[in-house]
Order: structure tokens, then C-alpha cells, then sequence
């Protein structure tokens, strides 16, 4: 287990320096560039000796780009991501400061979507067929079906219209006000996880049907087990292998996903960085976000695939 | 043909979204015939003068005779603009159906070429392809896009080209899987014992084996591909698109003109459902693994095989 997480978490580096590469490559062919942007609001300021060179090599873009690369790419290794073009603040101090709205907001879209849809999938597989099973199947496909950013519109203005009511759009941190921070979110926090329960429950309803049907569970319904302790002992203990990959999978995408939600509701998350840094062409903030990104999906990754060694022994890591 | 009809009969639900698709594409190729207000030089009419109508049910009997009057019924009323929003949501379609098609091609061939290619050449060039499409498929799909999206700019065809790389190079990795499960069978290597090369192999045995998986595959992702379309809004494609005209319209005329943002949140979500119904049934008819599985466990059916069995060896040994 060790020597195989070990191995794991080394294999993690030469992907990083991959992404590291396959990023800045698709940054630098953006058309557009940071320098004319920066120059403009430099004389807009003032400064009249700014020029493209000197605006350049302020940025450190005067340099071959294969010098860039590896420059960067030494600052990323010692933890520096260099600096924001646009705000006077380091990248990792920017992008720390956005990610714990973010990560709250996934974190509550992740727990109310779980707490919907795995007892109501397992319900809907215990009573296949029945009544329920085909309203709640048909109300999770309608669910599946709503985009997003349209119900997050409607939710937002309709209820400031009737009643005068709408989520605070000053963001306060939890820890200092936590009333107020939760009122803020639970609104968007639903919405992702309705948008998201849906799927989520026909999975789960589908592998607990899948389990339901094995012979260890026929096996201990022959020894005359009772229903319920057959369905959470039996079937669910292994119906919810598949659902970690899922899960997993979810926490990955919500990780760049709730760029909607955030702007809407004005979250000051990472998606809206990422969005005003792409358009700014902030090249430091832009990577450094891919790069969070993609190392909290990897990290979610390898634990997902350590769960499932834990849960199920069958499973051997090579 | 009695395939259709079997899997009409096998998947009522999916065969009705099946329909609704059906439909939504011939509104899409005729909407220059059913829009009532034709788009002229890649515009629809505007009159500035009756921008944001209410829709024709909604309006007073005197308004109802005075459009009946002029000639010009807005059935579901106007945008700012004065564009009738009938005619905008049926040009809309037309995007959609563009957009959905191009990008279930586009992501399948894009899985297909690298996956295939991968794992027959192998070696050096599946390691490093591998090593890459592990590289991108870490970075989140939406934010891919969106880098993509400021990299070749706006336009149709750039949006499906965005919208089809991510999808198709997280789905390589399951055409190559399946790749690797049919490369060394005995045809292929039959194949290159006779001096078949490898582009023959891929071509003539390896993708005909792996289609009923590219199938699925592609069927599967129908309904996320509707959604990320109408998700990607802050895009202007150039022609009438339902989800930049919620975005757009819809947003800032919420309480003035419900209708800019309700009509086409009702059609995408139709759609979205359509091509989700459609793509479930099909995966579950197609796929080895769930047949005869779940969702088509069904006593009566198998009472019905087993009595229709029972009686041809009944019939048999009393002929014997």
C-alpha cells in the first residue's frame, strides 16, 4: 500500500510538468496580448516613458519562450508561481485567496447532492418498478435536463421581484460570520446539487440494481436475511464502489465547473479569476489556476483509487 | 427496419426522444420555410417599434385584432430588438442541431483516431500520447474550453472544434481499452501474417469490432453535449442561439418579458431531455453488459420466453 501510494504520488510529478507545458503552450497562442493592455493603462495613468519593450520586460516577456518556460516552471518547483500582471499580488496569494469560496461552494453542492441522491437511489432500486421509483426517475431526468445557468437565473431574479428577497452579494468569510456566509450559499449550493442530483441518482439506482441481482445477495436472502439489513449490508456495501468513482468524478468537475453559479450569484471564486484573467490575458494567473486545478483533480484521482482498494480487497494495486 | 422497430419496442421512452430529435431537425432544415419572419442577409427583421410584445395569447382583444390587422402576428411576442421570438427560437434550432451533430462527430472521431492509433502502433508513441492525454484530461473540461475558446475565436465551427476536444480526448482513453481487447485477436493477426499494414488492421478490422462501443460512447454523451452547448453562453456563434438569447435578453428583460428567458430555457431542456432519453436507450440496447440486465427485467417477458421454449420442446419430442 505505501510503496504503492509512493509510486503513485512520483508518477503525479512528470504529469504536473505536462500540464505545466500543454498550458503554457496554449497561453502563449492566444491572439492578444497582456503587454498592449498593460501599456494602455500604464499612459492612461500617466507614464509616459512606458513603452512596449520596457512594458515587456517588466513582465519578463522579452525572453525566448523557452526560457520563459523553464523559469517558470523552476518558480512553480519552489512553490512560486510568479506574479499577477494586472494586481499588485502573487499568484498563489491570489489564487488562495479565491479558492475557499470555491471549494466551499463544491463542498455544500457535494453534500446536499450525496444526501439526495444515494438514500433516494437506493429507495427507487429497493422498489423497483413501483410507483415511486418511476415518479422519482422521471422527476431526476427533468432535473437532468434543466440547464443550469437558466434556473440559477430565474431562482435569482424572480423571488428579488415578488419578495424582495435575494442571497447577499457581499461575500463574508465563514468563520466570522457564518449565518450570514451559509445565506449566501445555500441558494447556489442547491441549485448545483439538484442540477447534479440527477444523474447521480440514476447511477446509484442502477448499480444497486446491479448488486441486488448478485448471488451473494440472492445467498443471504435464501437464509432468510430480512430486507432491510440485506439491502444496506449486503447490496449498498458494494453498490457504493462505483459510486465513489463517481463522486470523485463530480468533485473533479465541480472543481472548474461552477463558473455559472459563481458569477451569477458574485461568489469571488476561482472560475471568476480564471474567466477575467483569461480575458486579460494574465498568462502567471492563468496557468497558475490550470496548474491548482489539475493538481486537486489528480490528488482526487489517486485517493479515489486508494478508497477503492479500501473498501473492496478484491481489488489489487499493482 | 425491424431493428427500429424492435428497439421502438424494446425502448418506448428512448424512441419518443428519438422523435423529438427527429423533429427538432426538421425544424432545424425547414426553418426558412416555417419561421414566420424570414431571416434576411443572416438577420431577422427587427422593428424597433414593437420590441418586447407580449406574446399573442396575452395580449388584449384590441392588440389581437390591431397585430391581426397589420398582418404581423408575434405568436410569442418580441425581443428588444423587435425580433419575433417564434422565428428566433426555430433559426435557433438550427444552431443547436448544427452544434450537437458536429460535436458527437468531432468528439468520436477525435476519441477514435487517438485511442485506435494509440494502441495499435503502442510502444514509444502510445506512452507519449497517453502521457499527453493524461495531461489534458486533468484539466477541468469547462476551463479547457474556455482557453480554447479565446485561442481560435468565435464562430460555430471554432465552438465546436472547443467543445469537441475535450470530450473526445477523455473518451481516447476508452476506445483505446477497447482497442487493446480486439488488436490481438486472431483476425488481426491474421491480418498481419498476410502484409496487412497497420493502417489496413485499424481501418478494416479493428474499428468495424469497437463500433458498437463508439456507438454507445457517442450516444452516451448526446445530452451533456446539448447542455454544454447552451451552457457556453457568454459565446456568440453569429447565428440565433437559444442559450446566448437567455443570457442576452432573457436576464435583463426577466419581469418586462418573461418569455425571452422561459421559451428558450423550455426548449433546451426538451432537447436536453430528448437527446438523454434517446442516448440511454440506446446505450442499454447496445450494450453487452446491460442486456437483458437492468431496466428490461421484466417477469412477464421472461414467463413469456420460457412457456414459448417450453412448448417448441414439447412439439419437438412429440414429433420425435
Amino acid at each position: 500500500m505505501g510503496k504503492y501510494l509512493v509510486k503513485r504520488i512520483v508518477l503525479l510529478i512528470p504529469t504536473l510538468i505536462l500540464v505545466c507545458l500543454v498550458v503554457f503552450i496554449m497561453m502563449r497562442c492566444l491572439p492578444g496580448g497582456a503587454v498592449e493592455a498593460l501599456l494602455y493603462k500604464l499612459q492612461a495613468a500617466g507614464d509616459t516613458t512606458a513603452t512596449t519593450e520596457s512594458v515587456e520586460r517588466m513582465l519578463g516577456l522579452d525572453r525566448p519562450a523557452v526560457t520563459q518556460f523553464f523559469v517558470w516552471l523552476w518558480g512553480v518547483v519552489r512553490g512560486d508561481l510568479g506574479n499577477c500582471f494586472f494586481q499588485n499580488e502573487t499568484v498563489s496569494h491570489c489564487i488562495g485567496r479565491q479558492i475557499v469560496p470555491s471549494l466551499e461552494l463544491g463542498f455544500l453542492i457535494l453534500i446536499i447532492s450525496n444526501l439526495i441522491s444515494i438514500p433516494l437511489g437506493v429507495f427507487c432500486a429497493a422498489h423497483q418498478d413501483s410507483i415511486s421509483d418511476h415518479t422519482i426517475r422521471i422527476i431526476s431526468l427533468l432535473l437532468m435536463s434543466i440547464p443550469v445557468f437558466w434556473i440559477a437565473t430565474v431562482v435569482l431574479i424572480y423571488p428579488a421581484l415578488w419578495w424582495r428577497w435575494a442571497p447577499p452579494t457581499e461575500y463574508v468569510h465563514f468563520f466570522d460570520d457564518p449565518i450570514r456566509n451559509l445565506k449566501m450559499f445555500i441558494v447556489p449550493a442547491i441549485l448545483g446539487a439538484v442540477t447534479n442530483c440527477g444523474m447521480q441518482l440514476r447511477y446509484v439506482r442502477t448499480v444497486t440494481l446491479e448488486t441486488m441481482r448478485a448471488d451473494y445477495v440472492r445467498t443471504a436472502r435464501a437464509k432468510g436475511v430480512p430486507q432491510r439489513k440485506v439491502l444496506f449490508h449486503h447490496a449498498l456495501r458494494n453498490a457504493m464502489l462505483p459510486v465513489i468513482t463517481l463522486v470523485g468524478g463530480s468533485v473533479a468537475a465541480m472543481v472548474g465547473g461552477s463558473v455559472i453559479l459563481e458569477s451569477l450569484y458574485s461568489i469571488p471564486g476561482i472560475g471568476a479569476l480564471v474567466v477575467t484573467a483569461l480575458n486579460n490575458r494574465d498568462y502567471p494567473l492563468v496557468q497558475g489556476c490550470v496548474l491548482v486545478f489539475s493538481f486537486i483533480v489528480m490528488v482526487i484521482n489517486v485517493i479515489v483509487d486508494v478508497l477503492y482498494k479500501k473498501f473492496d480487497p478484491r481489488i489489487t494495486l499493482e | 427496419m425491424t431493428k427500429i422497430k424492435d428497439f421502438c419496442r424494446a425502448k418506448p421512452s428512448a424512441a419518443l426522444g428519438a422523435f423529438v430529435i427527429l423533429i427538432l431537425v426538421f425544424v432545424a432544415i425547414f426553418a426558412d420555410v416555417l419561421a414566420p419572419f424570414k431571416m434576411e442577409l443572416g438577420t431577422l427583421p427587427s422593428d424597433i417599434l414593437f420590441k418586447l410584445k407580449k406574446p399573442y395569447w396575452a395580449l388584449s382583444e384590441l392588440d389581437k385584432t390591431m397585430e391581426q390587422a397589420n398582418g404581423t402576428i408575434y405568436w410569442l411576442g418580441t425581443d428588444n430588438l423587435g425580433r419575433d421570438v417564434l422565428s428566433y427560437l426555430i433559426y435557433g434550432a438550427r444552431t443547436s442541431v448544427i452544434l450537437c451533430l458536429g460535436v458527437s462527430v468531432l468528439t468520436t472521431f477525435i476519441a477514435v483516431v487517438i485511442g485506435t492509433l494509440s494502441a495499435v502502433l503502442g510502444g514509444w508513441f502510445d506512452l507519449i500520447v497517453q502521457r499527453i492525454v493524461d495531461a489534458f484530461s486533468c484539466i477541468p473540461g469547462m476551463l479547457l474550453s474556455m482557453i480554447l475558446m479565446s485561442m481560435v475565436g468565435n464562430g460555430i465551427w471554432q465552438l465546436i472544434f472547443v467543445m469537441s476536444l475535450p470530450g473526445g480526448i477523455g473518451q481516447s482513453r476508452l476506445i483505446r481499452s477497447s482497442v487493446i481487447a480486439v488488436k490481438d485477436a486472431g483476425y488481426c493477426r491474421t491480418s498481419d501474417v498476410l502484409g496487412g499494414g497497420n493502417l489496413w488492421k485499424m481501418l478494416r478490422h479493428v474499428v468495424p469490432n469497437i463500433m458498437p462501443i463508439i456507438i454507445v460512447t457517442a450516444a452516451g454523451g448526446l445530452g451533456g453535449t446539448v447542455m454544454m452547448e447552451a451552457s457556453m453562453y457568454g459565446v456568440k456563434v453569429g447565428t440565433p442561439s437559444w442559450g446566448y438569447m437567455i443570457t442576452n435578453q432573457g436576464r435583463a428583460n426577466m419581469y418586462s418579458a418573461p418569455q425571452l428567458c422561459m421559451f428558450p430555457g423550455i426548449c433546451i431542456a426538451v432537447m436536453v431531455l430528448a437527446a438523454n432519453l434517446f442516448g440511454d436507450g440506446l446505450r442499454d440496447y447496445l450494450d453487452p453488459k446491460l442486456q437483458g440486465g437492468v431496466g428490461t427485467y421484466d417477469t412477464k417477458k421472461i414467463k413469456k420466453i420460457a412457456d414459448k421454449y417450453r412448448k417448441e420442446f414439447e412439439e419437438s419430442c412429440r414429433v420425435a
